[in-house]
């Protein structure tokens, strides 16, 4: 299996694209060696530009309260007495999240605005032109705006003492904007009802078998996921592989609960970009769903968090960020089967299903600037293949 | 300024050509409109959809307020009562529990067809018929509360006449009552169309799967694409005010050809026709509305909020109360439904006043300009909420007053986007109404109060208290504003409600769903006999 922690091969925090993809076309990329490279997409390349801050808050002063460290000023924190969190999950996701970190630090009340990324960041950087600062952490699901987040100096620099456990790659460039609490990866499934276990997909081209034309499904072009996996099986099929799939006519929804929805109704046949955590989530009410770890490996993406500049509770907001880059926090959002985000921290326990994230072939993009180049591209073509 | 301030952001986002995300924009051109030319099947889409259910919803509408209003059909005072339900099942709501009834694969429908021995579906909601079929059956309860209201407040001794000159009664009907209720028809076609323009959830839910979109659901799209493509989805937007204009100037000229007065000095009594043995059929339609737009939609729903995995034929163990037990432990349910009743009420009660007077300058005022006021004032139905609100979200946060993240900017934003709908469903009373009869008082010595308190008023009442309901149900549903405006400490439900169909499952969504309709029926019950009993009271 692909083990992501040991994956030293992967570069991506650096500037420059990686040997693998550097010309950004296809064709001088052999699929063993992109394979090769996969990993974890969380820093930035692109960002050098952006000075390093001289304040930087380095690990100082640092505390242990209950089982993980924190520079942040906890009695402070405990004045300010809140934190405004601004997420993409889902509501019961990030109320299950606040909720967990509310019964670890009771004086800290939470609130949140929940919305999905693009309309999230469009908020909050309206709200920030305006001069209004109410928020204290922000999480993103897609690398772009997180970048974009941080050349406007959005983001606080804060060196929390918990990156020590991850690697410079899972953190931004230069490190302290923004850590990687989690990550999500999807394969494909379909209903064992409606297709028959000889016409059941096994690798990423069986998603292009006409048998299953106008009974397959994706994400729309909203979704980080489907820009992830565009990305990645079009650097290993090239862009004819997206072309066929077109005269499938896919059907696209917003989020993996519709997908799964009408997988286990039986209304679409196959899923081809299905989340292992809606996965689960369905196989446990019961559906005849089977899920497809292709052999290729299977697209991965990270999330993002972070303290956000000029938050209005800056103690709380470091405590929070600690809290949740912690092995406590983590058991959060790996364990909860409503987020199920795998943990890149080493000494993370295995998810509910039993499986540890280092026991999935994933496939991160690799080359940073392709990938956040290409988004445009992305939202273009997916926009047409989805009939839009 | 309600109107206009938001409006200004929103024209300017639409002409913004430089990077779309800057605030201000960066340069300006026409490009944005010129490439909505690629969109041109989504504008017919729009269209289509927009013209059948304001078709169907005005047919249901008329034919439902007549036999309610004018015929003795039996239990009819219990039916009026009844018809203002699938306005309180939310087209979210609606379209949920269509989806699971007529759905090609899944539907319960489809399953006892195939049950039978049936092939391939019966039925198919995702199409355009089956999204228009869904929006108006729960748009439609508007035209039927507007032009209900009117009917109510028509002499029927005009009715009476055509009678005993030897009309019958189709003849009757369509000689005389439907031109009569002329204005508060087209009001309410006029109206619905709007509404239809802008509808959301149910082409989201039941056009997505048939990869059919409307401006609604493609503007949705763009703006939560990253980055968010505002500029083409203001273009889109603006370019919905010239169906908008084209719309209420057409139903201006109609209203200003006519009279349509027939409430005058002459005392009448509303009178309801025999209809003899009709009655049955009509009891028989009326019946066979409520079951698709109230009794089927709620069963549905209700039955699929407590199964783990909806199928027509579950087994026992996928009976649950865990959907419950969800929904109740989400803020959502707890304080954002406190909220959003609160916020109904208050819209309610201030918008009756606001838009009764704009109603009242407009018609009656002979304020130079009116007309141009009600032109202004039909902005915000033109253009889809979410599109909207990014203008009210421009405007309001750079507004000097702190109200930024608060109920209040929620309360000014329903106020906003209301305004249309109470307009319309107090101005069709209005033009009912013989000025002759406050030109009387006025002549008696009355002061303008005076004779607003004792004429104007007591004749408007019908068209006040429908419009009080709607604008609290509307409220209490309203989803396309409330997404960007609500703050982490101003929260309301329906969001909520539709943000559990993305990322949850339709048995949460349908918990959650069920829990607001029950509130919000529980919250009407409650006022209602507290009305009532202040009016006894006050009698007494």
């Amino acid at each position: 299996m692909f083990d992501i922690a040991n994956n030293s091969e992967a570069h991506l925090g650096r500037r420059g694209p990686s040997p693998a993809t550097a010309c950004g076309a296809h064709d001088h990329v052999t699929r063993r060696g992109f394979l090769k490279t996969g990993a974890l997409a969380a820093a930035t390349p692109l960002l050098a530009e952006v000075p390093f801050a001289a304040a930087q808050s380095a690990a100082k002063n640092v505390t242990k309260v209950h089982d993980f460290q924190t520079s942040a000023d906890i009695a402070k924190a405990e004045q300010e007495g809140e934190v405004v969190y601004y997420g993409h999950d889902s509501e019961q996701g990030i109320a299950i999240l606040l909720e967990a970190f509310r019964k670890d630090f009771p004086k800290i009340k939470t609130s949140y605005v929940r919305l999905q990324t693009g309309a999230l960041y469009a908020k909050i950087t309206a709200e920030r032109s305006a001069g209004r600062f109410g928020v204290d952490v922000l999480q993103l699901s897609d690398i772009s705006p997180a970048i974009d987040f941080q050349k406007k100096g959005g983001w606080e620099q804060y060196m929390s003492p918990e990156y020590a456990a991850y690697k410079p790659e899972y953190q931004s460039t230069p490190a302290g904007y923004f850590g990687v609490p989690g990550v999500g990866f999807s394969g494909i499934a379909y209903n064992r009802g409606k297709v028959k276990p000889e016409q059941a997909p096994k690798t990423w081209k069986d998603i292009n078998n006409p048998a299953f034309k106008d009974g397959i499904s994706v994400k729309l072009a909203t979704s980080g996921m489907q820009h992830a996996q565009w990305y990645v099986l079009r650097k290993m099929f090239g862009n004819d592989f997206w072309q066929e799939f077109a005269k499938q006519r896919p059907k696209g929804f917003d989020a993996r609960a519709q997908l799964f929805d009408r997988l286990a109704k039986g209304e679409d046949r196959v899923c081809a970009l299905a989340e292992y955590a809606g996965y689960t989530l369905y196989q446990e009410k019961g559906a005849e769903i089977e899920f497809v770890a292709p052999p290729e490996g299977m697209p991965a993406i990270a999330i993002y968090v972070g303290v956000v500049s000029k938050a209005p509770h800056p103690e709380a907001a470091k405590l929070f960020v600690d809290w949740a880059l912690s092995k406590r926090g983590q058991a959060v959002y790996q364990n909860q089967k409503i987020l199920l985000y795998g943990s890149l921290r080493p000494d993370a326990g295995a998810m509910p299903t039993g499986k540890k994230l280092a026991d999935f072939k994933l496939l991160f993009p690799t080359d940073m600037n392709d990938y956040v180049a290409s988004h445009p591209i992305f939202v273009k073509e997916w926009n047409s293949i989805m009939g839009l | 300024m309600l109107v206009l301030y938001p409006i200004a952001y929103l024209v300017q986002a639409s002409l913004s050509v430089g990077d779309p995300q800057a605030r201000p924009p960066e340069a300006y051109g026409l490009d944005n409109f010129t490439g909505l030319v690629r969109y041109a099947h989504i504008f017919g889409n729009t269209l289509l959809v927009a013209a059948l259910a304001t078709v169907l919803a005005v047919v249901v509408g008329f034919t439902m307020g007549w036999i309610l209003s004018r015929t003795n059909v039996p239990g009819r005072a219990a039916f009026e009562q009844l018809m203002a339900m699938p306005y309180y099942v939310t087209p979210l709501m609606g379209a949920l529990a269509w989806a699971l009834i007529a759905s090609p694969s899944s539907g319960f429908v489809n399953q006892v067809w195939r049950a039978l021995g049936g092939q391939g579906h019966l039925v198919d909601i995702n199409t355009p018929g089956g999204i228009a079929w869904v929006m108006a059956l729960f748009e439609g309860s508007v035209a039927f509360v507007m032009i209900g209201a009117v009917m109510k407040s028509m002499d029927p001794a005009m009715e009476e006449a055509s009678q005993v000159l030897g009309a019958g009664r189709l003849r009757t009907m369509l000689r005389i009552t439907l031109p009569l209720v002329l204005p508060g028809v087209l009001g309410a076609a006029v109206f619905v169309f709007a509404e239809m323009l802008g509808s959301f959830s149910a082409a989201l839910v039941l056009g997505l799967p048939n990869r059919f979109y409307v401006v609604t659901t493609a503007m949705y799209q763009l703006v939560s694409q990253y980055p968010p493509r505002f500029p083409t989805a203001a273009a889109m937007g603006v370019s919905l005010f010239v169906v908008m204009f084209a719309m209420v100037w057409i139903y201006r000229r109609i209203v200003s050809r006519g009279t349509y007065v027939t409430i005058t000095g002459k005392a009448f009594r509303p009178r309801v026709m025999d209809v003899g043995g009709l009655r049955w059929p009509f009891l028989a339609v009326c019946i066979a509305y409520l079951a698709v737009a109230v009794i089927l939609p709620v069963l549905t729903i209700t039955y699929a909020s407590f199964q783990h995995l909806t199928t027509a034929m579950p087994r026992a163990a996928n009976f649950t109360l865990v959907n419950y037990k969800t929904a109740l432990s989400l803020d959502a349910v707890g304080s954002a439904l406190g909220n959003s009743l609160i916020l109904g009420l208050a819209t309610a009660s201030l918008g009756v006043l606001l838009m009764g007077f704009l109603s009242w300058l407009i018609y009656r005022s002979r304020l130079p300009g009116a007309g141009v006021i009600e032109y202004i004032l039909m902005f915000p139905q033109a253009v889809p909420r979410l599109v909207f609100a990014f203008g009210m979200l421009w405007a309001w946060l750079i507004f000097p007053i702190p109200i930024y993240g608060t109920l209040w900017l929620l309360l000014i934003a329903y106020l906003t986007v209301f305004l249309p709908l109470g307009l319309r469903t107090i101005s069709g009373v209005i033009l009912q109404i013989d000025r002759s009869l406050e030109e009387s008082a006025q002549m008696c010595g009355a002061t303008w109060g005076y004779r607003l308190r004792t004429v104007t008023m007591p004749l408007l009442k019908p068209g006040l208290i429908a419009a009080w309901l709607l604008l609290f149900i509307a409220s209490v549903r309203e989803l396309g504003a409330s997404i960007l405006l609500m703050g982490p400490k101003a929260k309301v439900i329906t969001p909520a409600i539709v943000e559990s169909w993305f990322s949850a499952s339709t048995e949460l969504t349908a918990a959650m769903a069920a829990l607001q309709t029950l509130a919000v029926v529980a919250a009407l019950v409650i006022l209602f006999a507290v009305a009532r009993r202040a009016v006894q009271q006050g009698g007494e």
